[in-house]
């Protein structure tokens, strides 16, 4: 973790990774239960002349793909910001009860208010994954705060959640959750451009205030008394950081639903990539997450065609595994 | 309190939950006189039957899985000095619960014996853990045995919810199938019970110095002839196979195994050769307990007894993290 | 170039004015109100009861979702509206593209599973969004007058909604003679569960259609658990029905284990031989008049059955 890489590797690594997002980018425009030519995909994007596909391509996959860029980018940096503040490599938005306080939000307004239109699940979901938050932070803080502490309250809220999700989904009949259960295994099914017209402000504007506020995380991680004399308020920016933090997970869970272990994953392999510094590893861990839910989004339509694998399963199944592996290498550096 | 009172307590509340979960059930006119009356011979055949028949094999299910899952939970924190380790909370419960699924979706497999396959699954998960937690370097981290075990619990579980995503009816059995349920347990599993429950009480009296030593640390174990690693293989392999015994019987039920052993600790204090009784005791009433609320909730229908233990341990467990003074 | 293409763009917009139907019935759904094509040729349906009101007017869907599984689509629907349908997936995500691949012009979608995707679907095709899955029997009847407007066939739908009530009503005359009030309590079999349809839901109402009765009757208290009711062996010896339908939705089923039970042996239906099985999947998974019909004759049969006995 503390290898010191040059900034010219950032910067190659950077140019590696955006290509490897414009590939896969434009392989998920082909991907999905009806095939297109590459002619056609090109007739459509550049409205040339010949065969074209305009809902598929337009409508359908590019708004896709392109919610998955935002939320893959915001989701990484979420997890980042989260790891840095923390210290903890292996914190994420979902050790900190934000997946599982959205969910139980979607599943009590489904059973208390069925009336509501389906519309109305993220505002739900920013609202439920944000307390969630909230508790573990006071919680965490309310007696001597170690990371450990907020950790394991993490968890445990996460199961007080979880209890409530299984008792109301259980006394219920099936259908009534038919759209939250798709919500709950995280999927872009029928994402389109009004989800992303409805969040991208919002996503891009907090992405990019915790671009400029991120750099300053080399420093407050350098401990309070040093940063202090580097003028820096700890207490203030800590907050602040990981307010935006927090909204950018739960907000990028609202639109899709619970993307797990993106949050973990990035940071990781951006930092085996670029090392640890804020100012290379946040740009890297962006472009990492990125292209994880892209590729995910784009499989989940391909392996299966006319059936769709949620985006959320495909990164469950990757992410377990990563995190184990995460897990033993730890324990190899430390003994 | 003195610990006689403290035992007689607990027995009363023991006595009251089980009549209160033999004497409700689906049939309204079977209750209280009824269950009098299996003694003194006034019952019609019908009431016997779901006395002696349906409702005093679950009863005695619910409190033996207490008493399985109790003790489990208190081996693993014993083995792993940790007050947070349980069955649910190192991946054991979900890995068996994972075994039995296989059953569901490939029947063939149903040959191989689906307490076979929970066993099995619950022993592969739970050493899985270990071997995350730092194992087989002999040194278990605290917070990697956490981390770890929630991961693996978590990853056995995305299997399953997988098929949330696949039609209604499979999606509701794979809810309904993963929240633990003692409805249709009948005489054959409260013998198998009754036979694991037995000896695991009887190997974990066995085992309790051990454990007694192991508190102090490991060199002071060791110094007095205990060696630790042994302790933690016998131990860990025990409290899988209990484990697993319940989750094939009953689908995996959360949360007994960390509140029951922490609940005891506090009212029984720390020597675990009187925490064993102590355990089992206070296990096998929250699930009588549990069984009761079941049986109440869930209008026209019943509320599964995971989901009402849940309830319960959910919460508490948010309570221990809060106090728990040191967590690593 | 550009004029070129303004050009195109013009005769296009000409033709597809010319081809193009007019819109002009507005139908009114649970989302709003849509402007549908006079005589829409091109249908997709994303429910099964939606299928089945298609093929009680003899309309033929180009596309369907049937959960990928053909077999879903029964006789009783291929013998009206054939096997040329595409299917577009699960009922629950709908294949988007293949949906819009069909160049549909209505869209039938439900609102518990499909409003969140209403205002893509509504981007690929005009769609009403009818609540499918929640209801009873005569609710399901009541939607199928909206698909009939929705369809350009008003006066067929009317007439062969009269038609079916007639058929229920002899069914029912017919049955009456030995069911008058009986107890017939139809439930689904899992390898786990058995779950009882009450008097509120589909199946249960279409019963009392029939002319039966039912003593599962769960009136206000827990709305959420009404239709399906799973239950123990012992609440079932308490309903204690006269006559017991099942469904099965596996090979090995609770029934198989309860068999042997002096409990289960000594209820009613059981004990009458008045225990009978019925294809779950025709029974509950599918409604509206043709599966009701369908229902309608295995219940015929099971009430010779039952004469026959007596």
């Amino acid at each position: 973790m503390s290898t010191v890489y040059s900034q010219r590797r950032a910067l190659s690594v950077g140019l590696i990774l955006s290509l490897c997002i414009v590939l896969v980018f434009i392989g998920s425009l082909s991907a999905g239960a009806v095939a297109i030519s590459w002619q056609v995909i090109i007739n459509t994007l550049f409205d040339l002349e010949g065969e074209q596909q305009t809902y598929i391509i337009l409508n359908s996959r590019l708004p896709r793909s392109l919610l998955a860029l935002l939320v893959g980018g915001c989701l990484a940096i979420s997890g980042t910001i989260i790891q840095g503040l923390l210290r903890n490599p292996l914190a994420s938005p979902k050790i900190i009860g934000i997946n599982a306080g959205a969910a139980l939000a979607v599943c009590l307004m489904t059973l208390l208010l069925p009336d509501l239109p389906m519309t109305y699940l993220p505002l739900a979901a920013v609202l439920g994954g944000t307390l969630a938050a909230l508790i573990v932070y006071l919680g965490s803080h309310w007696r001597e705060s170690s990371m450990t502490r907020l950790v394991l309250i993490g968890i445990a809220v996460g199961f007080v959640c979880e209890a409530g999700i299984d008792y109301i989904l259980i006394s219920s009949p099936p259908y009534q959750f038919s759209t939250p259960l798709v919500w709950l295994t995280g999927s872009l099914w029928s994402r389109g451009w009004s989800h992303l017209a409805m969040s991208w402000h919002l996503l891009i504007g907090l992405l990019i205030s915790a671009l400029i506020l991120s750099y300053r995380l080399d420093l407050i991680r350098l401990g309070a008394v040093h940063a202090k004399g580097l003028g820096v308020n700890v207490g203030f920016e800590r907050f602040l950081l990981l307010a935006i933090a927090t909204l950018l997970a739960s907000i990028s869970v609202s639109v899709v639903g619970v993307l797990g272990f993106v949050g973990l994953m990035a940071p990781h392999i951006a930092r085996s990539l670029v090392g640890g510094s804020h100012r290379t590893l946040i740009p890297i861990a962006i472009l990492v997450g990125m292209l994880l839910v892209v590729l995910a989004d784009a499989c989940g339509r391909a392996i299966a065609p006319p059936i769709e694998i949620s985006a959320g399963i495909l990164t469950a199944l990757f992410g377990g595994p990563f995190f184990i592996y995460i897990l033993l290498k730890m324990g190899s550096t430390e003994s | 309190m003195p610990k006689s009172s403290l035992y007689l307590l607990l027995s009363g509340l023991f006595v009251l939950a089980v009549l209160a979960s033999l004497s409700s059930g689906g049939r309204s006119d079977v209750g209280l006189n009824e269950l009098f009356g299996v003694f003194n011979g006034s019952n019609s055949a019908l009431a016997n039957t779901v006395m002696i028949d349906i409702r005093l094999p679950r009863t005695v299910c619910a409190a033996l899985i207490g008493i399985c899952l109790g003790l489990s939970g208190l081996i693993l924190q014993a083995v792993t000095r940790n007050p947070l380790a349980s069955p649910s909370i190192l991946g054991i419960n979900q890995g068996a619960a994972l075994g039995l699924v296989a059953t569901l979706v490939f029947p063939q497999a149903a040959a191989i014996g689906v307490g076979f396959l929970s066993v099995t699954g619950a022993i592969v998960a739970g050493g899985l853990t270990f071997i995350i937690a730092g194992g087989l370097q002999g040194k278990l981290n605290s917070l990697r045995l956490i981390l770890g075990g929630i991961t693996v619990g978590a990853f056995a579980y995305a299997f399953a919810r997988f098929a949330l995503t696949l039609d209604d009816d499979v999606a509701s059995a794979v809810l309904q199938w993963s929240a633990g349920n003692v409805g249709d347990v009948r005489w054959p599993d409260a013998q198998l019970l009754i036979g694991w429950s037995v000896l695991g009480m009887v190997i974990t009296l066995l085992l309790s110095h051990r454990f007694n030593l192991l508190a102090l640390g490991d060199s002071s174990a060791q110094g007095l002839g205990a060696d630790p690693r042994v302790t933690l293989l016998i131990g860990t392999l025990l409290a899988a196979v209990l484990a697993g015994v319940c989750v094939s019987i009953a689908g995996p039920i959360a949360f007994v195994g960390i509140v029951i052993p922490h609940v005891c600790r506090y009212l029984f204090g720390l020597d675990y050769r009187v925490l064993v009784g102590a355990v089992s005791l206070t296990g096998a009433t929250l699930m009588v307990i549990g069984d009761a609320l079941s049986k109440w909730m869930g209008g026209p229908s019943e509320m599964p007894i995971g989901v009402v233990v849940a309830l319960i341990g959910a919460p508490y467990f948010l309570y221990q993290t809060f106090m728990e003074k040191d967590l690593g | 170039m550009l004029f070129k293409k303004v050009g195109h763009c013009l005769v296009v917009g000409v033709i597809s004015m010319l081809s193009l139907p007019v819109f002009s019935a507005v139908i009114e759904h649970e989302l709003g109100s849509t402007q549908v094509p006079d005589s829409p040729q091109r249908i997709v349906v994303l429910e099964f009861s939606f299928v089945d009101a298609l093929a009680a007017v003899n309309v033929a869907p180009v596309g369907l979702a049937d959960d990928n599984k053909p077999e879903r689509i029964v006789a009783a629907y291929r013998k009206i509206i054939g096997s040329d349908w595409i299917s577009v997936g699960t009922r629950k995500t709908p294949s988007l593209e293949l949906t819009a691949s069909l160049k549909p012009d209505l869209i039938i979608a439900d609102k518990k599973r499909h409003s969140a995707a209403y205002a893509t679907l509504s981007e690929i095709a005009p769609t009403i969004v009818l609540d499918s899955l929640v209801g009873d029997y005569p609710a399901a009847v009541k939607q199928m007058s909206v698909i009939g407007n929705a369809l350009g066939k008003e006066e067929e739908m009317e007439q062969r909604i009269t038609e079916h009530k007639a058929k229920i009503a002899a069914y029912a005359e017919t049955f009456k003679a030995l069911s008058d009030g009986m107890y017939v309590q139809f439930a689904t079999a899992r390898a786990s569960r058995l779950t009882l349809h009450s008097a509120s839901s589909y199946n249960g109402s279409l019963l009392n259609a029939f002319g039966f009765s039912s003593k599962l009757n769960p009136t206000d208290g827990d709305a959420r658990a009404n239709f399906y009711v799973p239950t123990t062996l012992e609440q079932l010896s308490e309903l204690n029905p006269e006559v017991l339908i099942l469904g099965n939705y596996a090979d090995v089923t609770i029934i198989d284990q309860w068999k042997n039970e002096a409990l289960y042996q000594n209820l009613s239906a059981v004990k009458a031989g008045k225990v009978f099985h019925v294809d779950a999947h025709s029974w509950s998974r599918l409604r509206g008049m043709v599966a009701a019909e369908s229902t309608a004759e295995d219940l015929s049969a099971i009430m010779k059955k039952i004469s026959a006995k007596k």
